[in-house]
């Protein structure tokens, strides 16, 4: 099931690659480029979260999606 | 290859030039696309928005105001962007440029108003709900919300695209 999950979650960021992209640069890269960082550590906590929240989520799907396809293929 | 690099350079300036209009707008000029959500909005949670010159719509039932940086123009130009490279590999001929780049800017646009109202009704709802979530607080929620729906909105447009892609239209005039 481990297997299954890496391959799964490795599969899934492959097919996010582009929304993932463009997301992190209307979010990070554009903010980055026009002195964001310069309004401390505001900017910093907000870009922190923005970095992880996504590929969590990512994770989480593909957890839910390993074991719901797990208990279909056992029932 | 020249029609490809003149596709990039119209895409970066339609990208660039929407980023500057969104920096330098206030909200009674983001109504091209302020008021087409703010109905949908109104549609979906059944609240009465109205304008408020000079600020946004506002629910006074809600009590919530939909203003300029509730707008999606910054959706909208990734999801722009996003397409553009998506469908990039149509573009053989200046015909078939434009139609890449107008498909990009309008499903843009959309997408941007239907991610918008999911965004702006769950967090109407979020509001209405402070105990949904106790652990975190009403900021925190928000922001989670925020990335959620825009990041699952752009992930949903770019699924929808490569499936309309694959079996809608063939890849060049030729195939």
């Amino acid at each position: 099931m481990i297997g299954a999950l890496g391959s799964t979650i490795a599969h899934a960021f492959r097919r996010t690659a582009l929304p993932l992209g463009a997301y992190y640069g209307i979010t990070l890269i554009v903010p980055l480029a026009n002195g964001a960082p310069q309004s401390g550590s505001i900017f910093l906590e907000h870009a922190l979260v923005v970095l992880i929240v996504p590929p969590v989520a990512i994770g989480c799907a593909c957890i839910v999606h390993t074991i719901a396809r797990a208990a279909l293929e056992r029932s | 290859m020249k029609t490809k690099l003149l596709t990039v350079l119209v895409a970066a300036f339609i990208a660039w030039g929407l980023k500057r209009h969104y920096s330098d707008a206030r909200a009674d000029d983001l109504r091209w696309i302020l008021t087409p959500t703010a109905h949908l909005v109104g549609v979906v949670t059944g609240a009465t928005f109205t304008l408020l010159p000079g600020e946004g719509y506002f629910s006074r039932e809600q009590l919530f105001l939909i203003e300029k940086s509730c707008a999606g123009v910054n959706f909208m130009i990734a999801a722009f962007g996003m397409l553009v490279f998506a469908l990039f590999h149509r573009v053989h001929s200046a015909g078939a440029a434009l139609k890449v780049l107008g498909v990009s800017l309008a499903a843009g646009y959309s997408g941007a108003l239907i991610v918008n109202t999911v965004r702006i009704a769950a967090a109407i709802w979020l509001a209405a709900h402070p105990a949904a979530l106790p652990a975190f607080s009403a900021e925190d929620v928000h922001r989670v919300e925020g990335i959620l729906v825009y990041f699952g909105g752009l992930v949903l447009l770019y699924e929808l695209t490569q499936r309309l892609d694959r079996r809608l239209v063939p890849t060049s005039p030729a195939s």
